[in-house]
């Protein structure tokens, strides 16, 4: 059972395409938890949920491509600015003006858009393990041929390749997951997110990795434009975006940086409170 | 001693009335601290503006009569728009645009006015026990008020508040006292009844009089009018026990203005004198918010990923915690190789930490000096350090809120307070705030009054050790551990005053023993002369040492131990006496004589009082317990007014049947160069003192991680 029920839940449909989002609890503040990566949707965020509603309105929204959202095909439908697309449409639907936001890893990218290109409507941003392309030079289209390509061996980080999602999803999943989480005792963490990643298929995954996305240069000029409070939460044992992009991007946006020693990526599922109370005191200073 | 001095005083002057103002800190955004003048002034913010000042620019004020400021007797010298012309005179002087107000009862309807009419200038108002006309007064001073202007007969209780009265001989001071007794209505609340009834004083009735009649407090209409013009963030503060001001009137002015209200219930009037931890957070928690003050960068660890560690605290009143601390941690590291230990200390303890390689916390820096305080509350051969130490107030809760904040971000497994009063009485005081385990050290329990004292000092000592015992009772588990460093036979046989336990019986129940820790191990016999060598003492001198400790409280005792040495090497030839002033007394201020030396500091001095035939001291616990240990004879002269050195470690020292006790005010030269010639070089019978002190306690405390 969960620990909270929306109080509110509905659709809205862009180009086709199905977004089903959910509102829960009420107050002047709205915080709104973007969806990352559609390997997993918008029950990422259930340890927050109930504890942020308490004191705040939050809306949630499944990522095109997993969740009740819908898998549009093609790379296109998955590009950065269409799920910021969403976003907007989801606040439009819901009557909210302005938010809090929160992202999660590339849920960062698609924040960074919000905060930049409609500063009227973003209050704050919270962004935990943002994937941001800082400090790594593979330009978009090698980075699309290798993954595309097929290996000889698909072991470790190989097994991250178009070719053995379509042969092995499930091992691709429990392999992901376990870099995801990689503090000791995060059994039900890493089930509860190839339980998500089951929710949609190998072809939608393979879709959204080869949508456009924030490259480096646009994402400077997105965060000369962000004028809101910026927290950046990471693990320093993030195995999945190096520590040191965090900083960077807390640095390039004049962030406070809050540092999680021990965490891994996702500290908001296995440090939740200690996350819940970082994302509540900044939406009560900001909100 | 203050806590924190101010970086800027000056005086604004309006009309030929000067109103002083100090200013502290230079953070942002700045507090404008405004007091219910006259009746009090500046130095009623004193427990907060150290910690609040640490963060943001605060700025106080005396008000127009009282404090330093003048004091007109004409009452529309008191209108409110002179009183809040002073406040925007003062923020243009220190050029400060912005502020968030805090004001106290009267001062109020100063801020929500000033609040409303330069909007531009106020980023909010902290309201604390307001005295706003939204609901009814206390009944009790309904009849008082009316009758304010007509000559009473010898009026009593609220009825004192009257012009006619507060002319008469003594009758402001009458009702001064009556009036402040019933704004702090908490128990133990001696030492700011004292301070509130001081600064009440410091005004003269016929001000008072005339700010009473020029006040003009706005009605209940213009004050629901003020609040629907409010459009700044409003924070009220009410002391559910307030006698002043019925905290109806803060739920109202809330609900008028939608303002936060905290209620703080069991407090009077004077939450900030009487509860400063919690309303200094209040304020600092309040600030943050409507300035939207963005988040700091911090580093936050997992649980299971954290190293064990501990936070030492070690007492800087006087010089002789340092060394026991740590020997004692130095034991708990061989016990709990892994527990990290961190310092929260100020000089003279940092001094031996540093020379240890032990790890003080940068935040050390921040601490307010108590052996300043101290040093500064001693004169001749006295210290009353009972008083010093209530004095010590405002020192004490600024240390502990940098305690707090280095707790609150350190997670620490362990506290460990040798001596730490700030944070075993503000963790009693507000006991939400305790984090880790904690464990107390002390090597006295119970203040003792001084006979010339009386009553009123044995009505105070017994208040303050029923407040610590009422402390421990309430919340046992504050104290996770408390430790004597002594034996149960080292503790006094008084009582803790009044109906109030034996303090024998109560530390039996409440506290473990490790023995004494001397924090080194004295000589053995056979290793006498070999250091007299290294130190240049030769076989066939008589070496009386005479050492008083690192505070500037030893001259007169210096001055007369000087005079006695041309009695005493008349008598003893052989004599050598070599005198100890300590860094704050310049050794060429005292005549020279063959066979005596005077030496401003000596390097590992506790050596010198291991070999020597006699020292003469203070009655320091540390010091007189080294000579016992090392089985040397003594002369030791108890400071005038010191409880713990004159029944305490006198208590003690005669358990061990050490040293001679000499009172400073009758012993003359003669008897000095007597008691020298007497004792030097002669043998003692001292009780042994235990060597493994500081391994008890370190087993002890390693109970706890």
């Amino acid at each position: 059972m969960r620990a909270c029920q929306p109080s509110h839940e509905g659709t809205v449909c862009r180009d086709g395409v199905e977004i089903v989002y959910e509102v829960y609890g009420e107050g002047e503040t709205t915080v709104l938890m973007l969806p990352t990566w559609s390997i997993i949707h918008s029950r990422c965020w259930k340890m927050q949920v109930p504890y942020l509603a308490r004191h705040h309105r939050v809306v949630t929204f499944d990522p095109r491509g997993n969740g009740r959202s819908g898998r549009p095909a093609g790379a296109e439908a998955y590009g950065e600015r269409e799920f910021a697309a969403d976003a907007i449409a989801v606040l439009d639907a819901t009557g909210t003006e302005r938010v809090v936001l929160v992202g999660f890893s590339m849920g960062a990218q698609r924040g960074l858009v919000l905060a930049g290109e409609h500063s009227e409507r973003v209050s704050g941003a919270v962004f935990i393990g943002s994937a941001v392309p800082l400090g790594r030079a593979v330009a978009r289209e090698d980075w699309i041929d290798d993954f595309t390509r097929p290996r000889d061996s698909y072991e470790d980080w190989n097994k991250y390749n178009r070719h053995y999602w379509m042969s092995d999803y499930e091992d691709f999943l429990e392999f992901f997951f376990a870099k995801l989480y990689t503090e000791p005792h995060s059994t039900k963490q890493r089930e509860d997110a190839v339980g998500w990643g089951l929710e949609t298929d190998p072809e939608t995954l393979v879709a959204t990795q080869l949508g456009s996305r924030v490259e480096s240069d646009e994402l400077r000029s997105l965060a000369a434009r962000v004028r809101c409070p910026v927290l950046v939460i990471h693990g320093v044992d993030d195995a999945i975006r190096p520590y040191d992009s965090g900083v960077a991007f807390a640095d390039l946006l004049g962030a406070a940086l809050v540092s999680l020693h021990g965490a891994g990526h996702a500290p908001h599922a296995r440090d939740p409170v200690k996350v819940n109370l970082l994302i509540k005191q900044f939406a009560d200073r900001v909100g | 001693m203050r806590a924190r001095l101010p970086d800027r005083a000056g005086v604004v002057e309006r009309d030929g009335v000067r109103v002083a103002f100090d200013v502290y800190g230079s953070g942002d955004p700045a507090l404008l601290l405004v007091p219910a003048s006259p009746i009090t002034h500046a130095r009623s913010w004193k427990m907060l503006v150290p910690s609040l000042a640490r963060r943001f620019t605060v700025i106080t004020v005396d008000g127009r009569g009282t404090g330093r400021s003048d004091r007109p007797h004409a009452s529309e010298c008191y209108a409110p728009v002179e009183v809040e012309a002073d406040l925007l005179g003062v923020l243009d002087v220190v050029s400060v645009e912005r502020v968030v107000l805090v004001a106290h009862c009267h001062a109020v309807p100063w801020a929500l006015r000033l609040a409303v009419e330069h909007p531009e200038r106020v980023l909010g108002v902290v309201a604390i026990d307001p005295a706003v006309a939204l609901a009814a007064p206390h009944p009790y001073t309904v009849e008082p008020e009316r009758r304010w202007a007509e000559p009473r007969d010898a009026p009593t209780g609220w009825g004192m508040r009257n012009r006619h009265f507060w002319r008469t001989d003594g009758g402001y001071r009458r009702w001064v006292e009556f009036f402040f007794d019933r704004q702090l209505p908490e128990p133990h609340s001696t030492k700011q009844y004292e301070d509130t009834v001081g600064w009440a004083l410091d005004t003269e009735p016929d001000a008072m009089i005339a700010e009473r009649e020029g006040r003009a407090a706005p009605s209940s209409s213009e004050t629901e009018a003020l609040c629907r013009a409010l459009h700044c963030p409003l924070l009220v503060l009410h002391g559910s026990e307030d006698c002043c001001q019925p905290v109806a009137r803060g739920r109202r002015l809330a609900e008028l203005t939608g303002a936060d209200l905290v209620v703080l219930e069991g407090a009077g009037h004077l939450p900030h004198c009487r509860d400063p931890v919690k309303v200094t957070r209040l304020i600092t928690e309040f600030v943050e918010k409507i300035t939207g003050a963005t988040m700091h960068t911090t580093t936050w660890t997992r649980g299971l990923s954290r190293g064990k560690r501990a936070l030492y605290l070690s007492s800087p009143i006087g010089l002789g915690h340092a060394r026991r601390d740590v020997a004692v941690a130095k034991e708990l590291k061989q016990l709990r190789p892994d527990l990290e230990i961190d310092w929260l200390a100020q000089h003279p303890v940092t001094a031996v930490l540093d020379a240890e390689g032990e790890h003080v916390h940068p935040a050390s820096r921040w601490l307010a000096s108590e052996s300043g305080h101290i040093a500064s509350e001693a004169s001749g051969h006295d210290l009353h350090c009972f008083q010093a130490l209530r004095r010590m107030d405002e020192i004490l809760v600024a240390n502990f809120m940098v305690f707090q904040e280095v707790v609150d971000e350190g997670c620490y497994d362990l506290v460990i307070g040798d001596e730490a009063w700030d944070v075993d009485y503000y963790w009693h005081e507000n006991p939400e705030l305790k984090r880790g385990r904690n464990v107390w050290l002390t090597d006295f329990v119970g203040y003792l009054p001084m006979p010339d004292g009386g009553e009123g000092e044995a009505f105070l000592t017994t208040d303050y050790n029923a407040e610590m015992i009422e402390h421990i009772d309430r919340y046992p588990w504050i104290r996770d551990g408390a430790i004597f460093v002594g034996c149960e036979q080292d503790i006094v046989a008084d009582s803790f005053g009044g109906d109030l336990p034996a303090i024998r019986d109560w530390t039996n129940e409440h506290f473990s023993y490790s023995g004494y820790v001397t924090g080194f191990t004295p000589p053995l016999p056979g290793e006498l002369a070999s250091i007299r060598a290294r130190l240049g003492y030769r076989e066939d001198e008589l070496v009386c040492v005479v050492a008083v400790g690192g505070s500037g409280v030893g001259r007169a005792l210096i001055d007369k131990v000087v005079a006695a040495f041309p009695l005493a090497k008349k008598a003893v030839p052989e004599l050598r006496m070599v005198v100890v002033t300590g860094p704050r007394i310049d050794p060429t201020d005292f005549p020279q004589r063959d066979g005596l030396e005077l030496r401003g500091y000596v390097h590992r001095l506790y050596e010198h009082l291991c070999v020597c035939d006699l020292a003469i001291v203070q009655g320091g616990l540390t010091t007189t317990m080294e000579l016992t240990a090392a089985k040397r004879p003594f002369l030791y002269f108890p400071l005038g007014h010191h409880f713990e050195q004159n029944f305490h470690v006198r208590h003690r020292l005669e358990r061990y049947r050490a040293g001679q006790c000499m009172d400073y005010a009758t012993t003359d030269p003669d008897l000095i160069a007597a008691r020298i010639a007497e004792l030097v070089g002669k043998p003692v019978d001292y009780r042994d003192v235990e060597t493994d002190g500081a391994a008890r306690a370190a087993e002890l405390i390693a109970e706890l991680v």
